[in-house]
């Protein structure tokens, strides 16, 4: 806090109402902050800002005459004369209308300003800048849970949802609260897990069934139930008797696949749940699709020349397996119901769009739908499923040996035993290693709870949960002794959250036991192994979701008269488009530019559809060239984002716009003021008048221009675009006049334009949004330093983001080494 | 805790007694939960964006959602028309308003509705919510202090918030939002004679005590910003061992079973893609859990102003309107907008008298339910980005001291605390002042 006695008034300054008093602290903040600053800034201050910040008035809730000057005092200080320094730079204060000041003053103003700021930020640097401790956020707990217990278990099913913070990511320290809820839940899960992972008594009885054709009478809905499976078709099979309710199963599909030529694969959809009286419950168990390994196939290298027609050897027999877990999906109460059983349901998913054939029921047969042959699509059939569970390498199962490992001194000592066991698994929930003192606090709690416990597998399971609910697993803590750095193992931590969302394996563990992590080679070498390494996956799916705020998708609903037939399974497509584009410049070690523009897209079939690009097969996205005429190529042209920022009818130009300029170039606008007046519509026919019309008249209004002016270009320019992100057919005006007249018509040279303009900014942008992930908290001034370093690197290295990631991890704030270098 | 006759060691009993049950601490413990006699019940229901305002002579006036009239002398609109049976159990409020809130943005306000706090760039800090000061003045007399609830689950973000509820400190109340959740929550298996249930909370008990120590411990090592994060930790552990020596008492007296044709009607499988079927099974549970008396303070945010971040955004959607929520509601000023904002805002009305209904069918030893209880419904904007006379109904409570059957318009300049001072005073827990209040509002009891 800055203490009162250094605040400087300058409005008690101004208006020469000087007391005694405040005129010595005058002089002693003067001394401290050297003379030129307030003798520089104060008259400025007094002449062109205090009228609008000033004591009457607080335009934009800003009050520059009483900010504090001694930089010294607190970095907020300096940040919040870095706000003033910004909007000098950009040429918004003093805005348009306001007595302007001259280049001369201006320059003067500046410097002085600028001077101040950054010598503040080499004192900040040099003390470090601080990261609190950081809880997992759901997606890390639930990983970090089953990469620890071995156990795939729905662990984020009972959680609070997450807050993101002001920049939208989900892993930063200061959001995510700790509530009594959240620790109950923790600890209700934990015993959950434990009591899966530690079993008892002898191994379940396994149950196994073979089904060959549909088992039920009387289904509910319009489905023709079949072995053959197109689009209207079924296989549905109930599982009746001791089926288990708990544990490891599989289903064994056997199959084989009738392809079609310039079409896609059949896409196997096998989900598990029940029919209780009203409606029927399902959880999806998997979606596979279905290629023939023996045929060579082009379909899904669309570049390469087509295959030489059908192929004529018979379709192949193959059997598709696939586990999950009973009580991960809706099970029906046994006893209870008119429909008892567990219900496999398999359709064959793939879909070309096409207006589906009408079916009829078939009186002599029951009653049944019937749909006729649609002899251009792919089909599956399905000679038999197997149903198994539960099912275990070896009893007790490896989940449960990995923890009670097998040792004689088990039967002789148990309590050598029992900490032994505590120790490894604290060790690896901790990811760090455990002193003996901690681990005999855990092995009291065991004894104290012992005798009230039956058996001692039950007494581990509760033990372990108290190591599940302690702050060194639930956060990522860093201790306050600067100099040293974060330990070797917090920074192994750090890394696998980062690029894994979860902990680290044994290889990272073992460098960082070994300490070989502060090896910049070693660093390196890890770095490239885990971004090779399939939970990567996460932070490629994390980072994107979360920069560019794509998951909102899932809350915008698609009007369905305005797009006839849309299906909402696209959107996640769409996400999955623009996770796979940033997957592919990464992999591929191509230029972060061609975020802004390229002259491809990766794309699967269904997106392909989605854009009317035609030649493209099966779910595998792939880099597809595009010509000009496409209009793709670049997240501008992306239906992701596009789709989310609109209203789900129509598009949303100042969404759009925000979107840009917050995600894409850190330059979020102000939000709205408090209370904006609703538009007083001159024009009555305001309602039918289109966005763009509309806009317009928003931009006339008085209060509402000043930040619309320099906003909306950037929204209208995407006017080619629709709600759902489709190239608009019919003719639209998307021509943007950005302020100063600069002229932008349509998607195209909206591209051009930030390549050309802003590529700087947006790569400074990328930078600092990675940064952030990385670090888990908010960029503060005193990174500012490591942003651009990292920004001029990321330019040197042709803008790689492999690079990139190689370099963040570097930093000393990554390290937690300061943050000077 | 007030009785301290009961009030045992808890570790001298964790440590001491094995696994032998039935213990007398146990009756005794049990025999001085108070009973239900004097149940003062309050819960508050939050929409978002605010509601269709048409001038009172346009064409559209009867989509208006404040009534025609004034005190006793009023007639519902359109919007409110499914509330008329219970016209005299009920006053509609208008012209009030959080004062801070008229100063904070123009979505910004769902966070402060029952708290009254001024957030903004400056500062977004809460502070304690209407529901979380009853919940800690009279939550030890149910088996659970509060029931948070809203569509979207856990806290969102400051000024998009998916609670309502703040505690003492400020800080959020994770809401509920899977109804099968809540059910088991409140309504499971019950485990009162399970000796597993038993073991598991004796030795919760001594885990949160030791986990307690350790944390202190590891505090210790930590800088003076990381120990105010992680006093957060603390603090939950704290108030979680408390909820282990509540749900200990609890545990000897028999929850209240559901009757079947209460778990018939529950859609526990309904989900935020089919919006009335949930907005209702919100409204059931929460029936319930005051039917049963398993608590007797709720919040339920059933849209908020999170808009496209949000899952009730598309509500409107999703039951056959043609845009969002926050669209809908900016389209309140236009001809045919009016008309479709009041539709959206009778469907939502008809949901809360369905409520209202179940709270008046069901009785306690003082008579209805309803009577015996606040209901708060309503906003923080009137229409789409005012923060000002908000749309707010008051029901029930007609046994805590309340006069109903009036349509009141309340000066602007009367902060919306007032009320709540008021409502704190019905439910016998007297406070000089909430928030920024300047007085109460006595003419609810005259």
């Amino acid at each position: 806090m800055v203490n009162d006695s250094k605040l400087l008034r300058l409005a008690i300054l101004g208006a020469m109402s000087l007391s005694a008093m405040s005129f010595s602290l005058f002089a002693q903040e003067v001394a401290q902050t050297g003379r030129s600053f307030g003798e520089t800034v104060l008259p400025i201050v007094r002449s062109h800002c205090s009228s609008c910040h000033g004591l009457q008035k607080q335009e934009g809730d800003f009050r520059i005459d009483s900010l504090a000057t001694d930089f010294n005092a607190d970095p907020k200080v300096a940040e919040q004369w870095q706000r003033i320094l910004k909007a000098l730079e950009k040429g918004e204060m003093p805005p348009e209308g306001a007595k302007p000041l001259r280049s001369a003053k201006r320059k003067k103003f500046k410097d002085a300003i600028a001077r101040e700021v950054d010598d503040s930020i080499q004192k900040i640097g040099k003390n470090g800048t601080h990261s609190v401790p950081r809880r997992l956020n759901r997606v890390e707990y639930a990983n970090t849970m089953r990469d620890l217990l071995g156990l795939d278990m729905d662990y984020g099913r009972d959680l609070p949802t997450d807050p993101p913070s002001q920049d939208g990511f989900y892993n930063n320290g200061q959001s995510l609260q700790m509530s009594a809820e959240q620790l109950q839940c923790y600890l209700d899960t934990a015993r959950r897990a434990m009591d899966k992972v530690i079993v008892n008594g002898p191994a379940p009885k396994v149950f196994k069934h073979e089904f060959n054709k549909c088992n039920v009478g009387g289904w509910k809905g319009d489905v023709e139930l079949s072995n053959r499976l197109g689009r209207q078709q079924e296989f549905i099979v109930k599982v009746v008797g001791d089926y288990p309710e708990e544990g490891e199963f599989v289903i064994r599909v056997k199959l084989s696949a009738n392809l079609k030529q310039d079409i896609g694969f059949p896409l196997l959809e096998v989900s598990l749940g029940y029919r209780p009286d009203t409606e029927i419950l399902f959880g999806e168990v998997a979606l596979v699709e279905i290629t023939d390994p023996t045929i060579e196939d082009a379909r899904s290298t669309p570049e390469e020349s087509k295959g030489e027609g059908e192929s004529h050897h018979e379709p192949l027999e193959q059997v598709v397996e696939l586990r999950g877990r009973v009580e991960n999906f809706p099970l029906p109460v046994r006893g209870q119901g008119k429909f008892p059983g567990l219900v496999i349901k398999i359709r064959n998913a793939y879909d070309d769009g096409s207006p589906l054939p009408k079916g009829k029921k078939e009186k002599e047969n029951g009653n049944k739908w019937v749909y006729p042959e649609e002899p251009n699509l792919p089909t599956l059939q399905i000679h038999s499923v197997e149903f198994e569970g539960p099912i275990f390498d070896q009893w007790p199962p490896l989940m449960h040996r990995q923890i009670l490992f097998d040792s004689e001194q088990r039967n002789t000592d148990e309590k050598a035993y029992v900490a032994e066991v505590l120790h490894r698994f604290m060790s690896k929930a901790y990811r760090q290693p455990v002193e003996h003192s901690e681990v005999d606090r855990l092995l009291d709690f065991f004894i104290s709870i012992r005798p009230e416990f039956p058996t001692f597998e039950e007494t581990i399971r509760e033990t372990l949960s108290m190591v599940l609910i302690s702050p060194r697993f639930l956060y990522l803590m860093v201790p306050s002794n600067k100099d040293s750095g974060i330990d070797d193992s917090a920074l192994a931590a750090r890394l696998s959250f980062f690029l894994w969302s979860t902990m680290p394996d044994n290889e990272l563990s073992e460098h960082a036991t070994q300490g070989q992590l502060r090896d910049s080679d070693r660093m390196s070498q890890q770095v490239e192994r885990m971004l090779k390494d399939d939970r990567s996956t996460q932070f490629v799916e994390q980072f994107t979701d979360q920069w560019l705020n794509i998951d909102k998708l899932e809350n915008i609903s698609v009007s369905p008269e305005r797009f006839k037939g849309f299906d909402d399974r696209i959107k996640k497509e769409m996400r999955r488009e623009t996770q796979q584009f940033f997957k592919y410049l990464l992999d591929q070690d191509l230029s972060a530019m061609n975020l802004l523009r390229s002259d491809f897209v990766v794309i699967n079939e269904k997106m392909a559809k989605h854009y009317g690009i035609g030649g493209v097969w099966g779910d595998r996205f792939r880099e597809v060239e595009v010509e000009p005429t496409l209009h793709r190529g670049g997240l501008l042209g992306q239906a992701s984002l596009l789709l989310s920022n609109s209203t789900g009818r129509d598009s949303h130009p100042v969404r759009r716009a925000v979107w840009i300029r917050d995600r894409l170039l850190n330059d979020p606008p102000s939000p709205p003021p408090a209370d904006v007046p609703t538009l007083k519509e001159a024009d009555p026919n305001f309602g039918q008048l289109s966005v763009r019309e509309q806009l317009e008249i928003h931009r006339s209004t008085d209060s509402c221009s000043r930040c619309h002016r320099s906003l909306d270009p950037w929204g209208i320019a995407l006017e080619n675009f629709d709600a759902v992100g489709r190239w608009r057919v019919e003719p639209i005006d998307a021509t943007a006049i950005f302020p100063g007249g600069r002229k932008v018509e349509g998607f195209e040279q909206l591209r051009e334009h930030l390549v050309s303009e802003y590529a700087s900014q947006f790569a400074g942008s990328l930078v600092s949004r990675l940064l952030t992930y990385a670090l888990g908290r908010k960029l503060e001034l005193s990174d500012q330093p490591t942003v651009n370093k990292l920004t001029a690197e990321f330019a040197a290295d042709g803008y790689q983001l492999k690079s990139l990631i190689q370099n963040v991890v570097k930093t000393s704030a990554f390290q937690y080494l300061g943050t000077a270098g | 805790m007030k009785n301290k006759s009961w009030h045992l060691d808890r570790r001298t009993f964790l440590m001491g007694t094995g696994v032998s049950l039935g213990l007398p601490w146990l009756d005794c413990m049990a025999a001085s939960v108070p009973k239900d006699s004097q149940a003062k019940r309050f819960c508050a229901m939050y929409f978002g964006f605010g509601v269709s305002l048409p001038d009172e002579k346009s064409e559209q006036a009867k989509w208006r959602w404040f009534p025609k009239g004034e005190g006793k002398e009023y007639q519902f609109n359109d919007s409110l028309a499914p509330l008329e049976t219970f016209r005299d159990r009920l006053t509609v409020l208008g012209g009030l308003s959080h004062p801070h809130g008229r100063k904070m943005g123009a979505h910004d306000t769902a966070d402060t509705f029952l708290t009254g706090a001024l957030m903004n760039e400056k500062s977004l800090n809460n502070t304690v919510s209407l529901d979380q000061v009853l919940a800690k003045a009279n939550g030890d007399q149910t088996r659970f202090s509060s029931l948070v609830m809203s569509t979207d689950g856990g806290v969102g973000e400051p000024t998009r918030s998916s609670t309502l509820s703040y505690d003492a400190k400020g800080r959020p109340v994770p809401a509920l939002n899977q109804p099968r959740r809540i059910f088991e929550r409140f309504f499971g298996v019950g485990d009162a004679d399970s000796i597993a249930e038993r073991r598991r909370l004796k030795s919760q008990s001594v885990m949160l005590d030791r986990v307690l120590d350790n944390a202190r411990s590891l505090r210790r090592q930590l800088g003076k910003q990381d120990q105010d994060k992680f006093d957060e930790y603390l603090s939950s552990v704290r108030e979680i061992e408390e909820r282990v020596e509540t749900s200990q008492r609890w545990l000897e007296i028999p929850r209240r079973e559901l009757r079947d044709e209460e778990l018939q009607m529950l859609k526990l499988d309904s989900d935020e893609n089919a919006p009335f079927a949930f907005i209702r099974t919100m409204y059931d549970l929460l029936y319930l859990a005051f039917r049963t008396d398993s608590v007797r303070v709720a919040t339920y945010q059933i849209t908020n102003m999170a808009d496209g971040s949000s899952k009730a955004g598309k509500f409107p959607q999703l039951e056959g309107f043609k845009d969002s929520l926050h669209t809908l509601a900016h389209a309140w000023d236009k001809p045919e907008g009016a008309e479709i904002l009041g539709k959206w805002d009778r469907l939502m009305t008809e949901q809360l008298s369905h409520f209202l209904e179940r709270l008046a069918s069901a009785q306690d030893q003082n008579g209805a339910i309803l009577d015996n209880t606040l209901v708060l419904y309503g906003s923080s904007n009137s229409n789409t980005h005012n923060n000002n006379n908000y749309p707010l109904i008051l029901a029930g409570g007609q046994n805590l001291g309340l006069k109903h059957g009036r349509y009141l318009k309340i000066e602007d300049k009367v902060p919306l605390s007032n009320l709540f001072v008021t409502m704190l005073d019905c439910m016998g827990t007297k406070r000089e002042s909430f928030a920024d209040s300047t007085g109460d509002l006595s003419e609810l009891r005259s």
